[in-house]
């Protein structure tokens, strides 16, 4: 094992695009950890969604060995993280393996809100934070108002802030120089019994699943039996070993050290990320601090556009849960979309990710609901229950009151765009907390509103509003009474289930109006006419009419080519398959969306 | 086995592009042929037909479209007289080519009437001259009447083309180019509501936003009024988009409807043939199993598309199909499709579908469309086609 005095646990964060998978990627160059041949952008970045999107979703680990200055060779390992905040439970567990991050700023951009809020992650993790101000190769890169703006608004001192560009490589060894010089050694306890803490997991189809730990004490081998405090669960260890970054088996992992334990088990519910792993005969019964169980916060239906997919879509959804045990999912069935599932999700990232991947990788064709968040119903009996789907809304004659998620907002945008923040914030019932100038070019405000409304389009709405330059995060603040009821959509005066939603009161009129207007626009116009109402508990408050369908004829004829009539017809034909039959009615797919795209 | 009955040439030239037409033409200035060659080189592909291995059969009808043949001036009359003089022909043979009005005079008149031809498809579109100038037509109302009346002089049979919902296109307008038509005289007309099609300049023009798209109930009420109109005047309408006085349905387009074989010639013509002389002439391999109909597009391209035995793109269809794709095109015509055809054509499910919808109705054993039907015929011919 490795004397603890030369390991350096650190983690790399950064807002969005700031540069942080490509920073990690002259890292490796640098230590020689992947060969020229092997080097791709992003290597940390496993899934191609990762890649195309340049986001991180899953964890990584990679030991680097590091010779610096000093001369002696140190053992880096690199955690690296998931950069949004649907992740915000990861992240802390990431940063909890750790004992020191890079704080990674945009030259051009400065300090954006997830820069702020992943700062305090670390901050609250009593870890040593190394501003390193990258891109400065860019003509627009201005380090002086960024050191300074990382001063004031973050109270970091960045004097000594390392200068990089991910690009060329400038300054990277100086970033690692000051990654060995700043961060403290990790410090343990190698006589005490195995205490260490798993930040992630994963799924591998032949050895099961695959733990990645950080050892607080004592140490692991091959074939020791160990314990996961949180689930109790007892396995053997089958293998351990570090991440360079293709799995090194090593003897053993000590005090300090980061690495990979195979566990065997075939069920990752049985890992969780946070829990602690001792050994399975006197070990500690003391755990880490800082577990929990996540809990999804946004819930969509999906649906296979082809009801014959629904056995393909339960396949899919199990072997994406291997790799995700944040994605939970139950069987659901709409009257208008048959059979399919509820799905809950972490944020809306997470829920556009799991999509994508279903779509991509398992060829299935999906229709997906309108996200709605988990309501707390208490009923006037005294009973009270959570509900994730509009579907389950009780009769309002037996609900005493309810209760909604809500969030403590953060908006950094530059002092022109106040205004505009503000009115998005009136129409998405977010109250104003406060507001403080982080720097001249920047202000930091506050609001409290819904997960539900923040889910309506709030985030591109707040980008479209403010040019691009506004910046958000949230956090969890817990559960708030509002005034909520269900609005039903029907088409043709029957109800469609799956176009249901929960909204306030106050803007039950206004969002029926506008939605019934949207779908007017989306819903083709059909043989028959379709009229489209709005109605809360069966009275209507909004009606539109899809007028029906009078000419659609291919009437000239180009010399007899039939066979382009015929093609026409087919397209024509395709078209209306790729659409959702509710009745007798074809729904396009983005009408079950049209409730996001409502902002009045 | 005998080559089709039915000949058609397509004249890939105009004098130029209008904005709406996305057929396959060439305006005469960036055409790499004169008017000489293009015709001398369509002959020459049609009369290549007879030295195939398959006895031709006398032709009922011969339609030059385009394209614009009469921007081919004399060389048109040339080239129908060396296809009328070359091909063996029913007594009574229909003999059409389709004209512009800026390029119809009584001269060419004349001489295609001796060449053989039997009747003018006049390019009117609209006697709107606001109209006619948005549509970017080369001619004004006035060519209209002149080259309508120089059709009659001739003793030649009329038919004009006539396009409702435009934009811009009024009420009042319609119904002025309707009865100004009916005013001509015609034997024929034909009514298309306009359709934007990709690639188009107009196409171009609605994404951006500087013209409307059409509304389609606008073109459905214009539809409606111009069989009323022309209905009272004596042209009835036979087909989805065709109206003649008794007799003077168009031969050759019915031929289309029927299920006929037929030959296409020229750059971008289509062809019909049944797979016994698809195979005789090579289309097809004659051990082919299952094709019972070969459908054929000769190269858009001017060069390749002008050679005796063009490169042809084609498409086989199963005695299924064959049978399904009569039913769709017999459902244009307004007489319809037998019920016995329906059912030996495997739709009759689907025609009961319809019926409940009401776009098809059984009148005397025969199913045809209803009004609605034949307003909303996508759903109608989709329907069938896909035989569900």
């Amino acid at each position: 094992m490795t004397d603890p005095t030369l390991i350096r646990n650190f983690s790399i964060i950064a807002h969005i695009d700031h540069g942080k998978s490509t920073l990690a990627d002259r890292m490796l160059e640098l230590t020689n950890t992947i060969a020229d041949r092997d080097m791709m952008e992003q290597v940390l970045d496993s899934m191609d969604i990762e890649r195309e999107r340049g986001i991180t979703i899953k964890a990584q680990a990679v030991r680097v060995y590091f010779e610096a200055s000093d001369s002696q060779t140190y053992q880096l390992n690199l955690i690296d993280t998931p950069g949004h905040v649907d992740f915000t439970y990861e992240v802390s567990r990431s940063l909890a393996a750790c004992e020191g991050v890079l704080l990674v700023v945009d030259a051009t951009q400065g300090v954006e809100a997830q820069t702020v809020a992943n700062a305090q992650l670390a901050m609250n993790a009593h870890l040593e934070i190394v501003p390193l101000i990258n891109k400065i190769d860019l003509p627009a890169a201005d380090p002086e108002r960024v050191r300074h703006e990382i001063e004031e608004g973050l109270a970091i001192p960045a004097d000594e802030a390392v200068l990089t560009s991910g690009k060329t490589g400038l300054g990277v060894r100086e970033a690692l120089e000051a990654v060995v010089k700043h961060v403290p050694h990790p410090v343990g306890d190698p006589d005490a019994p195995l205490k260490a803490l798993i930040f992630d997991s994963y799924f591998d189809a032949y050895r099961g699943v695959v733990a990645l730990i950080r050892i607080v004490d004592g140490h692991v081998r091959k074939g020791m039996k160990v314990r996961m405090l949180a689930t109790q669960t007892v396995t053997d260890v089958e293998e351990v070993g570090v991440r360079r970054p293709a799995n090194l088996p090593v003897d053993e992992l000590g005090v300090g050290e980061v690495g990979y334990l195979i566990t065997g088990l075939k069920d990752p519910s049985l890992v969780k990320v946070g829990d602690t792993v001792t050994l399975a005969k006197h070990g500690t019964e003391d755990p880490l601090p800082g577990y929990r169980e996540v809990k999804p916060m946004v819930y969509t239906g999906l649906f296979p556009i082809d009801g014959d997919q629904y056995p393909e879509l339960r396949d899919a959804l199990d072997k994406l849960q291997l790799n995700d045990p944040a994605l939970i999912y139950d069987p659901e069935s709409s009257h208008a979309l048959g059979f399919g599932f509820r799905v809950g999700f972490l944020g809306l990232l997470h829920m556009e990710v799991v999509k994508e991947r279903l779509e991509r990788e398992f060829d299935l064709d999906l229709l997906a609901t309108a996200p709605s968040v988990e309501y707390h119903i208490f009923r006037t009996n005294g009973t009270s229950e959570f509900i994730h789907s509009p579907q389950d809304m009780p009769d309002p004659g037996t609900i005493d009151h309810i209760e909604e998620p809500y969030l403590k907002v953060t908006v950094l945008v530059p002092p022109d765009y106040v205004g505009p923040v503000m009115e998005l914030a009136e129409g998405h019932r977010a109250s104003f907390k406060d507001m403080q100038y982080l720097s001249k070019t920047t202000v930091e405000m506050h609001y409290e509103m819904p997960l539900s409304e923040l889910i309506m389009d709030y985030f591109d709405q707040l980008k479209s509003r403010t040019k691009g330059y506004a910046s958000m995060d949230y956090e969890y603040i817990g559960y708030r009474t509002s005034e909520l009821v269900k609005l039903d959509v029907l088409l043709a005066t029957k109800i469609v289930d799956a176009l249901s939603f929960i909204v306030h009161k106050d803007k039950a009129y206004a969002r029926g109006k506008v939605l019934t207007e949207k779908l007017r626009e989306i819903i083709p116009r059909q043989m028959f006419e379709v009229p489209i109402q709005a109605a809360i508990g069966g009275r209507i408050i909004a009606r539109e009419t899809v007028k029906a369908k009078r000419k659609d004829v291919l009437a000239k004829c180009y010399g007899g080519d039939i066979t382009r009539k015929r093609k026409l017809l087919e397209k024509q034909k395709k078209g209306k398959k790729r659409m959702k039959n509710v009745g007798n009615i074809e729904v396009p797919q983005e009408a079950f969306m049209a409730i996001l795209k409502v902002d009045e | 086995m005998r080559l089709p009955a039915h000949l058609y040439v397509h004249v890939p030239l105009c004098r130029s592009k209008c904005a709406y037409c996305d057929f396959y033409s060439l305006p005469l200035s960036s055409a790499t042929e004169g008017t000489t060659a293009v015709a001398n080189s369509l002959a020459a592909q049609a009369l290549a037909w007879l030295d195939r291995d398959v006895a031709p059969r006398p032709l009922r009808s011969v339609y030059i479209g385009g394209g614009t043949p009469s921007v081919l001036g004399a060389d048109l009359a040339r080239l129908v007289e060396v296809l009328t003089s070359s091909f063996p022909l029913e007594p009574d043979v229909e003999v059409t080519i389709e004209a512009n009005p800026e390029s119809l005079d009584r001269n060419l008149v004349e001489a295609l009437a001796r060449a053989g031809v039997t009747r003018v498809s006049l390019g009117a579109q609209s006697l709107d001259d606001t109209v006619l100038a948005f549509l970017e037509r080369p001619h004004d109302a006035a060519a209209v009447r002149a080259a309508a009346r120089a059709v009659h002089e001739a003793g030649l049979a009329l038919s004009l083309d006539l396009i409702c919902g435009i934009p811009g296109q009024t009420a009042q307008s319609w119904i002025d180019t309707v009865n100004g038509a009916i005013n001509l005289g015609p034997e024929h007309v034909s009514v298309y509501p306009l359709s934007i099609e990709a690639g188009t300049p107009l196409a171009a023009a609605v994404a951006i936003g500087d013209v409307q798209e059409p509304d389609p109930d606008v073109a459905a009420d214009m539809m409606l009024l111009a069989q009323h109109v022309l209905g009272q005047a004596g042209l009835e309408r036979y087909e989805v988009a065709n109206y003649a006085r008794r007799g003077a349905e168009s031969r050759h387009n019915t031929a289309y409807w029927t299920g006929m074989p037929y030959l296409g010639v020229g750059p971008g013509a289509h062809g019909m043939l049944d797979v016994e002389t698809a195979a005789a002439v090579g289309f097809v391999s004659a051990r082919t199993p299952g094709v019972a109909r070969l459908r054929y597009a000769v190269a858009c391209d001017l060069s390749a598309g002008l050679t005796p035995m063009p490169r042809v793109d084609t498409e086989s269809l199963s005695r299924v199909e064959a049978a399904r794709e009569d039913v769709m095109l017999g459902l244009r015509l307004v007489r319809g499709v037998h019920e016995e055809d329906i059912v030996a054509a495997g739709v009759a499910s689907v025609i009961d579908g319809l019926a409940e919808d009401g776009l098809v109705e059984l009148v005397d054993h025969r199913w045809r469309t209803t009004e609605r039907g034949w307003l909303l015929g996508n759903e109608v011919f989709g329907a069938v086609w896909a035989g569900e």
